[in-house]
């Protein structure tokens, strides 16, 4: 039917490893702005299973497939154009309700259904790459850099793509893209004709697709969404980008008014508001200017605490700035200069530039700065240079509340953190965070027991006589001074707490009958837990706490995450099921979703053998070298390129940066560390075996060396100005992706030549083992973090170079 | 022989006494199809609340509620594609982004207000009406706020419709409360709030109290109870947890 030339279509391979791995990427934006971004997590790891289901099916079409293979090749080509753009209509149409999955079993089959469809671009794609591996098996190495280098330009590709166009376009775009490999391979085709003709169809199909079937319909049970319905409510502005989507709401009829933690006792609340959505929830707003400055109702939240101290602030640095509010609150009360420091730059053109109008942004220009940065990389450039540094609360309730982030990191509010912003502040300066409450008691404890953590780090002797801790109904506001409290601070912090109705939960010469008088709490957690740490019992305290509170670093930054096993079984013994909610949603979402990965991940494995019992050659042991081999690589690339990227992310500061970049210059060297394999073995003449272990050898001599000097290197690096850490940030992780882009084709050649049969199961079998060590370096980062990660992985290289599948015995 | 005409005698006995209860329930069933599956529900709470007695400090809720609770149509204030679930005891959708709140929830909250015959009661929220129903069979007047003009418009009609004539219902902002019908003495919040709204603690009678739920649309976390003294300082109260999903416990 169609005939081939001996060269493997390497660019082919190239455009559409680009653009399965944009469309990843796309997916969990996509994922993000539907629902909410745990639940983007579960869906898109399941559906990456693809790869492991196209393991599977080669191996059982082989013959057919080899026989046909440009066709075959082709149709999936085809088939990736029109399932990346239809699957998603499709999924939407399914109208998967995620918050009533506990409720409604209907809602599993949705969430099947959805696995499935979504699978099936992941599929098309990973078909195509295996079965050029199996057609050329003489150039695995070679195939395998075109996938890896494609992918690494479809990392950055896809920030550049989301930077322009809104996501709905890039949809259509990346179906372009894979599509793109077709004309690539048109030439390889006899009927060429036939297949131009058909790419056509399919390329005219997408490109008249109603863009409305594509638009992301968000859940009915978003704040924008349910904002939008409200009477007066107007849509000013949707702007989506790479991290996020912001939405811009005005209300003048039903004005919106969002003052966190505000007091019972305030005779008023906010003026008029406008809504800022970020994904269509996590709501804050910008303030309408009213002329004349004055705190008026900020005065009434527990953020005014520093400033009740009688002091007028010179030099101010509000971290993590958002839309502005406390370093508006800094203004109202007659701060001197205001740095405001927010990486999101979207938010900051909001206050500045777009809405500068409403919220009267000139009035502040003289006095308030923006810098785009992180809270980090501005710590680590400004010792000794503020009189009060602020952290405001962050934009919504909800999410911490519900647990959703437990497993996001959370490089701002480590013990390391919190003591580069202590060493932020002048003698006799102060440092306040905020935040939102959550009952029983989780963040808070555990901002009180890092900040205490940070203040023995930086040489502090008696904390407790530098604290205080106030909480409203639902905030909480720690406040630290770099020196002993005073005497009439204390009583001024006293007098804000009482004519507040703010409970007071530290303060030096606090007493127990002070405290739990205003917002009862079955038991004063709060004075509980700062009175334990504050006296040497942390440890003890912690330990019997029914969450995880203990202190958190950069090596294990996952602040929201408080699940403890030990408490499981005591939650699910309250009555009725009702601990269910104090366990949240994020870790048992992990979980689930490691579980989902396991039992698919099973049975795609062991389907083909069931299937093939008596075809195969092979004998037991064979298999299970192909089985340990592919499972271990697979999963220890993943331990290690994921703790590189977050890592990184706090060496680069920007998150959008980080993720590109790292990424791509992983999957990019990667390439070229698979390409060598190549050279040496046609070039050179070495086996598999002779490179394996060279290559695993170097990567654990980079791996220790980069444990070792990690702590240094990022205290060196985090001063750097931006463009020269992102440079270093680069040349860091060129020598480790470089090496590990080595030992899968290596372990490929080997099966292809001792048992070619096995080669696409072993493709399958790294396939889910990828899936599953994402969810597993996670879980296990919480655990023992990054570091332990990657000792982990180091361990895993060790036992593939044992087990390297290369001795045939039929 | 003797027996026999006693065992005789007592059938006959049994099922006369049994014909009054029987037609009755037959009456019951024609004019009310669904009050057996109400009277499951009711079991239901009732066996929650045993199951939570000390999480939220008391065995049984009082009987006028638990009344209310088994006389007010829950499957009137669902859309047609629910009402066969409209007596389980879990939060039904009901379109617009909106839920009715699972039974449990609504008569724990209904508890905590500790209604009293005359009271008047503000509830912020309305959605489909059905804990506004519920209210009107324990309290003198109910206001309720809706801020979603067509769910306002509705559930107006479907309370009119159904008789419930001591429930007035305003489409707007409910930030400001309703203070020409100010003050009340208890008010009930069932939107999402960053802060407790200074009109509606000014609202509050002194004595009274108002409940405002915490959580996501489906899933109730915990409830804060603003309790006002008599002498007007307000105080804040969290109960913990009070959700409850088809785990364990036989709930569905």
């Amino acid at each position: 039917m169609t005939a081939v030339r001996d060269e493997p279509p390497l660019v082919a391979i190239f455009l559409l490893s680009a653009a399965a791995l944009a469309y990843e990427v796309l997916l969990v934006r996509l994922f993000s702005i539907i629902h909410w971004h745990h639940f983007a997590f579960m869906v898109i790891s399941l559906a990456l299973l693809g790869y492991g289901v196209s393991g599977s099916l080669i191996m059982l079409f082989r013959t057919f497939f080899l026989r046909y293979f440009p066709a075959v090749f082709f149709l999936n080509i085809l088939l990736f154009g029109i399932s990346s753009t239809g699957v998603f209509a499709i999924v939407q149409g399914l109208s998967f309700n995620a918050l009533e999955i506990l409720w409604d079993s209907s809602q599993w089959l949705r969430l099947l259904l959805t696995y499935l469809f979504l699978s099936l671009p992941f599929l098309f794609v990973a078909n195509t790459i295996a079965l050029t591996m199996l057609r050329f098996d003489l150039q695995i190495a070679r195939i395998y850099s075109a996938d890896l280098i494609g992918a690494g330009v479809g990392a950055i590709g896809i920030m550049l793509l989301l930077t322009i166009f809104e996501p709905a376009t890039v949809l259509k775009l990346l179906a372009f893209a894979g599509l793109s490999a077709g004309v690539v391979v048109l030439r390889y085709t006899r009927r060429q004709l036939a297949a131009a003709f058909s790419l056509a169809i399919v390329a005219s199909g997408i490109l008249l697709l109603p863009t409305s079937w594509l638009e992301s319909r968000l859940s009915d049970y978003k704040g924008l969404v349910q904002t939008l319905r409200i009477e007066g409510a107007r849509h000013l502005d949707s702007h989506s980008s790479p991290v996020s989507r912001i939405d811009v709401v005005e209300n003048r009829q039903v004005p919106f008014r969002n003052a966190p933690g505000l007091s019972l006792q305030s005779p008023v609340g906010p003026n008029e508001q406008l809504a800022v959505f970020s994904d269509g929830d996590a709501m804050m707003t910008i303030d309408r200017h009213a002329g004349q400055e004055s705190p008026g109702y900020m005065g009434y939240m527990s953020s005014a605490l520093p400033y009740q101290l009688g002091r007028q602030f010179e030099r101010v640095a509000v971290l993590n700035a958002g839309t502005g509010a406390a370093a508006r609150q800094a203004a109202a009360y007659g701060s001197g200069r205001i740095d405001a420091v927010e990486p999101d730059t979207q938010l900051t053109r909001l206050v500045s530039e777009t809405y500068a109008g409403y919220s009267g942004w000139q009035q502040f220009a003289e006095r308030i700065e923006l810098h785009n940065t992180t809270a980090r990389a501005w710590a680590a450039r400004k010792k000794h240079s503020y009189d009060l540094v602020v952290m405001g609360v962050p934009g919504s309730s909800t999410g911490g509340a519900a647990g959703v982030y437990a497993f996001a990191t959370d490089f701002d509010l480590t013990v390391e953190a919190l003591e580069s912003y202590y060493a932020m502040l002048e003698p006799g300066g102060f440092l306040v965070i905020s935040l939102w409450t959550d009952t029983p008691p989780k963040g808070s404890l555990r901002l009180f027991a890092t900040m205490h953590a940070a203040l023995e780090q930086s040489g502090v002797t008696q904390p407790e006589k530098q604290l205080a801790w106030v909480r409203s109904w639902n905030t909480a506001t720690l406040l630290v001074k770099r020196g002993e409290l005073g005497n009439e601070e204390i009583s001024a912090i006293r007098d804000f707490s009482e004519s507040r109705n703010f409970d007071l939960a530290w303060l030096p010469g606090l007493g127990e009958h002070d405290v739990n008088r205003y917002q009862l709490l079955p038991k004063p957690f709060f004075y509980m837990a700062a009175r334990a740490i504050l006296s040497g019992q942390g440890a003890g305290f912690m330990e019997n706490y029914q969450y995880d509170i203990e202190p958190v670093r950069d090596v294990n930054p996952y602040f929201d995450d408080h699940f403890r096993w030990r408490s499981l079984s005591a939650f699910l013994a309250l009555p009725g099921g009702s601990g269910i909610a104090m366990i949240g949603a994020g870790y048992p979402t992990l979980i689930a979703t490691l579980l989902q990965a396991i039992l698919a991940a099973v049975v795609l494995i062991l389907a083909p053998l069931l299937f093939l019992r008596r075809k195969l050659h092979t004998d037991g042991r064979l298999r299970s070298r192909v089985v340990i081999y592919f499972s271990v690589i697979g999963l220890a690339f993943l331990f290690i390129e994921l703790s590189f990227i977050e890592m990184l992310t706090l060496v680069i500061g920007q998150p959008l940066y980080a993720v590109a970049v790292t990424l791509s210059v992983f999957l990019v060297f990667s390439g070229l560390g698979s390409l060598t394999v190549q050279w040496f073995m046609e070039r050179k003449g070495l086996e598999p075996a002779v490179l394996l272990r060279w290559s695993v050898l170097s990567i654990l001599l980079v791996t220790l060396l980069y444990l070792l000097l990690q702590a240094w290197l990022i205290e060196q690096l985090m001063v750097l100005p931006t463009m020269l850490r992102i440079l270093l940030a680069v040349v860091l992780s060129m020598p480790i992706a470089f090496v590990m882009g080595m030992p899968f084709p290596l372990g490929l050649t080997a099966t292809s030549r001792t048992a070619p049969e096995l080669l696409p199961w072993a493709w399958g079998i790294n396939g889910c083992a990828s899936v599953l060590s994402v969810i597993l370096a996670v879980l296990l980062a919480m655990e023992i973090g990054f570091a332990g990660v990657m000792l982990c992985a180091t361990g895993l290289y060790l036992l593939a170079w044992a087990a390297l599948p290369q001795q045939r015995v039929t | 022989m003797q027996m026999k005409q006693l065992t005789l005698f007592l059938v006959l006995i049994i099922s006369i006494l049994s014909v009054p209860a029987g037609i009755a329930s037959d009456d019951l069933r024609a004019s009310d199809p669904r009050a057996e599956e109400r009277a499951g529900m009711i079991a239901e709470i009732e066996k929650d609340v045993r199951d939570t007695a000390e999480l939220i400090n008391r065995r049984s809720f009082d009987r006028r509620v638990m009344d209310a609770m088994g006389s007010v149509p829950r499957h009137e204030f669902v859309p047609k594609n629910q009402r066969r679930n409209a007596y389980d005891n879990r939060p039904l959708p009901i379109g617009r982004g909106q839920t009715i709140s699972q039974p449990y929830i609504v008569a724990l909250m209904t508890e905590l207000l500790e209604p009293e015959p005359a009271d008047r009661v503000l509830e912020i929220g309305t959605g489909s009406g059905y804990q506004a129903a519920i209210l009107s069979k324990l309290v003198s007047e109910v206001f309720s706020i809706e801020i979603i003009t067509e769910l306002a418009d509705d559930s107006r009609q479907r309370l009119q419709h159904l008789g419930y004539d001591n429930v007035r219902v305003r489409a707007a902002d409910g930030y400001d409360g309703w203070p020409e019908e100010a003050p009340f003495d208890s008010i009930i919040v069932t939107a999402a709030i960053s802060h407790i709204p200074p009109p509606l603690v000014r609202q509050l009678k002194p004595g009274g109290r108002m409940v405002i739920p915490v959580g996501t649309r489906f899933q109730t976390q915990y409830l804060t109870l603003v309790e006002k003294s008599p002498e007007g300082e307000v105080t804040t109260r969290q109960l913990i947890p009070v959700i409850f999903v088809p785990f364990t416990g036989g709930h569905q």
